[in-house]
């Protein structure tokens, strides 16, 4: 069997004024699992849509086990046997499992009219049965958590004698141990012969399911890579082109207390103490649910303090509500930018102004120059840069979302920085940019709390790191004791020192 | 995933010219409603018949403005029928017993403003839905207005008052004068002040608008609140134009103020909508029924005329916007 199972060959996309992909050809086995990789913007997202029929190429075939294809919709893509798993699952939450499974595609009785449901059950059933027989097809896929969603998603695939799996940063929402789980399905789809395409930023996860590599970069195949002889190091200077400097921690904490927490508590969170210098960085950790973000949100007044005190420089400050907040200096960068950090349709400067737009107003009106001058030194200080910025901000990438909210609480005047999962879908370039900004905040005299799932990035950012563990403190960790095992093993509560299950951390 | 990954990539308009181009597509589509009707109907664009137009307008626009804040909001007002005719019994009541214009005037507005109140009270902290809060309201404002005059109108409103709205300065009938005032006020409203960046904001995003520190409620009940000012202004056009307050007056209303703001590029989710474009919706609204009006067409294939313009105005909408 020489006929790879697909095959891009000089794929070119164009659309008006910019050349998404260039002559991109590679070849993917039956049964491998092979990676798609390459920063935001790179073209994975315009590959996997000509492969999925929702995009025509400009030039260049499409080849499913040797034969070229021609996909008008995503309609004729998955009949040639190409099932797509969204990273935003595409599933009705009332629906049933079964029903999701055999959405536009039902068995149905009476010419078309009845849908049989106890059939659809039944061969639901039985596909699951061989990837997670815990999942009930007659429940409601709502009652579902993220993880089993995608097991249903995959399961429809095989159902549809799916010959080519493409998954869409699978693993953005599911645990390290979920992951285990959709790792030892990924390798039954190989098994089966299933070729799998997998996209993910998760380098960890890249290197432990798949066995080869495509990088791309500004639209072209930059190389592609045999996992089991490369390094992780070598796979990111292909994706970001440069090799990113070995970074290394800089403190710039002083003595002064400038924020004390003293048994802070709310619904999420109990007798949470801690006090804060100026020029810090600290970092929070623990497992989700933890309460880690809780704390933050606690003191950027987003969930209400139900007990205990905030104090502010000696000042106890009472926060009710995020207005209050940030009043007294504290600006809070939620982890769901997309969600609670942009107003998605207003251009990048309206977007900085939000939090101070008394500040700039005279007589009521806002004085929209000052506005604008503002707006474009504090986005030069955050390595934005300053033009376009009249365009709706959901047109920019993470990376620079993250730095016109960063922008949007200078502009407020903060000297404290509460950050939730600083690079939470963030590329790996623009992810360094965002440190060197944090050691710049904590460097210019701001106090900033870090909390992140990711180990490397808690050790890389921290001074001092909590450990959260069911809502309180467990412990405290200096600088010089910060290792990834150390701060596992309190995160999990076997705090001998030895490293505990790396469950639901991304190390 | 991967969109654009910085700004660079690919040149689009900025969003200030992005709205105007919007704005000049209605104003387009206005253009050619008058060329047909230029056609169509010899008298139509005469001067006369222009400011004809704008004054027919004019109830509508005043309506729409208020409607376009509330849908940018996110929300929606039902109730401004009722709260109009509320206000206009209340006015008229007051006008008919004597009391001086400007105050009865003034009451009248607060009146619209309390009406408004209720809307937004009921909304941003009761955690209602707009559509079911204003829904309720036009019911009962409409029983208020219904059950506070008996069912009968209120006539006889003096002379003095109605020579406020029926004059003209310089040719102009001031009622449209009034609410090219109001417009500007509206959209300086909008394009300068916070309040106009909160009502994007919060229309934009709720959440991330709460988390910047924006007044959400506040925002909401400004919105309800000019609304239901506008409102009794509107129906006080219609008052000093009749001379008489009916109980039953702004009787749908509300449609043809979301119409106007709609055609003028309101989303209704909220977080869109533009000052001039509204304007530009209710004097499509006005021309249509003007020009059909001129050319003797009955009142059925004018209402029918009605409800297809606003739906090729948004299939056009559709088409030119894209996704999303």
């Amino acid at each position: 069997m020489n006929v790879s199972r697909l095959s891009f060959e000089g794929i070119t996309k164009e659309f008006p004024g910019v050349k998404a992909l260039s002559s991109v050809s590679f070849e993917i086995a039956p049964g491998e699992i092979h990676a798609l990789l390459g920063e935001n913007g790179a073209g994975k997202s315009t590959l996997l849509k000509i492969l999925s029929g929702v995009y025509r190429p400009t030039a260049g075939d499409v080849r499913v086990d040797g034969v070229a294809q021609a996909f008008r919709n995503p309609d004729d893509a998955r009949r040639a046997g190409i099932a797509m798993i969204h990273q935003e699952l595409q599933q009705v939450p009332n629906l049933t499992v079964a029903q999701n499974m055999f959405l536009g595609n039902s068995i149905t009785t009476l010419g078309g009219l009845v849908v049989k449901r106890r059939e659809q059950e039944r061969r639901a059933a039985e596909v699951l049965s061989m990837i997670d027989p815990g999942i009930d097809p007659s429940q409601p896929i709502s009652s579902l958590r993220v993880a089993q969603r995608q097991v249903v998603e995959i399961a429809r695939a095989l159902l549809n004698k799916a010959r080519i799996v493409a998954m869409d940063e699978p693993t953005s929402s599911l645990t390290p141990a979920e992951f285990d789980r959709l790792a030892d399905i990924i390798r039954g789809l190989s098994a089966s012969g299933v070729a799998v395409i997998y996209v993910s930023h998760k380098l960890d996860e890249v290197f432990s399911v798949c066995q080869r590599a495509s990088v791309m970069r500004d639209g072209q195949l930059v190389g592609i890579a045999d996992l089991a002889s490369t390094r992780p190091d070598q796979v990111v200077a292909m994706m970001v082109g440069r090799e990113l400097a070995n970074e290394q921690h800089q403190s710039f904490r002083t003595e002064e207390v400038t924020m004390s927490l003293s048994g802070v508590s709310t619904q999420r969170i109990r007798n949470v103490s801690f006090d804060l210098h100026r020029g810090e960085v600290l970092g929070i950790a623990g497992l989700v649910g933890a309460g880690r973000s809780e704390v933050l949100r606690a003191i950027g007044g987003v969930d209400r303090i139900t007990s205990g005190t905030v104090t502010l420089r000696g000042k106890p400050l009472s926060i009710s509500r995020p207005r209050d907040a940030i009043n007294a200096g504290i600006g809070f960068l939620p982890e769901e930018r997309k969600r609670e950090g942009i107003i998605p349709g207003r251009s990048v400067t309206s977007n900085v102004a939000l939090a101070s737009l008394p500040a700039f107003s005279r007589g009521g009106i806002i004085q929209h120059s000052r506005v604008r001058k503002t707006a474009e030194t504090l986005l030069q200080r955050v390595n934005l840069r300053p033009f376009l910025l009249d365009r709706p901000i959901r047109l920019f990438s993470g990376g620079n979302q993250q730095k016109a909210i960063i922008a949007r609480w200078l502009a407020a005047g903060s000297k404290f920085l509460l950050f939730d999962e600083p690079t939470r879908g963030i590329d790996i370039g623009a992810k360094s940019e965002i440190y060197r900004l944090i050691e710049q905040l904590a460097k210019e005299g701001h106090s900033v709390i870090v909390v992140s799932s990711e180990l490397p990035e808690i050790i890389r950012l921290s001074d001092r790191v909590l450990i959260m563990r069911d809502g309180a403190v467990a412990a405290e960790l200096a600088r010089h004791e910060l290792n990834e095992e150390t701060i596992v093993a309190h995160a999990v509560g076997t705090a001998s020192g030895k490293s505990g299950r790396e469950e639901q951390f991304n190390v | 995933m991967s969109d654009t990954n910085t700004a660079t990539k690919s040149p689009a308009p900025s969003r200030a010219i992005a709205f105007s181009v919007r704005d000049a597509g209605t104003l387009i589509g206005l253009l050619i409603i008058f060329g047909i009707f230029a056609v169509l109907a010899p008298d139509f664009l005469t001067s006369r018949n222009l400011i004809n137009i704008l004054q027919q307008s004019s109830i509508n626009a005043c309506l729409a403005l208020g409607m376009t804040l509330v849908i940018i909001s996110g929300g929606i007002d039902l109730s401004v029928g009722p709260t109009a005719a509320v206000s206009a019994v209340i006015t008229a009541t007051l006008l008919v017993s004597g009391v001086p214009v400007p105050i009865a005037l003034v009451g009248g507005l607060v009146i619209g403003a309390l009406c408004g109140l209720v809307n937004g009270l009921l909304i941003a902290y009761a955690g209602l839905q707009p559509f079911i809060v204003t829904l309720g309201t036009l019911s009962t404002y409409r029983a208020v207005a219904l059950i506070y005059t008996g069912g009968n109108p209120v006539l006889g409103v003096p002379q003095s008052f109605r020579a406020l709205f029926n004059g003209s300065v310089a040719g102009i009938p001031n009622s449209v004068v009034m609410v090219a005032i109001v417009a500007v006020l509206a959209w300086v409203l909008l394009r300068k002040t916070p309040l106009g960046e909160y009502l994007m904001a919060v229309g934009g995003n709720e959440e991330a608008a709460y988390v910047a520190g924006v007044p959400i409620a506040l925002t909401k009940i400004a919105a309800y609140v000019i609304s239901g000012v506008l409102a009794a202004l509107a129906s006080m056009i219609l008052i000093g134009r009749l001379g008489a307050a009916e109980p039953i007056l702004g009787n749908l209303w509300e449609l043809d103020a979301i119409a106007a703001s709609a055609i003028g590029g309101a989303s209704l989710m909220g977080g869109k909508g533009s000052v001039a474009g509204t304007l530009l919706g209710a004097i499509i609204l006005g021309s249509m029924r003007n020009g059909l009006t001129l050319m003797n067409v009955q009142a059925f294939y004018q209402l029918l005329a009605t409800g297809l313009i606003i739906l090729v105005a948004m299939m056009i909408d559709r088409v030119t916007r894209g996704r999303g």
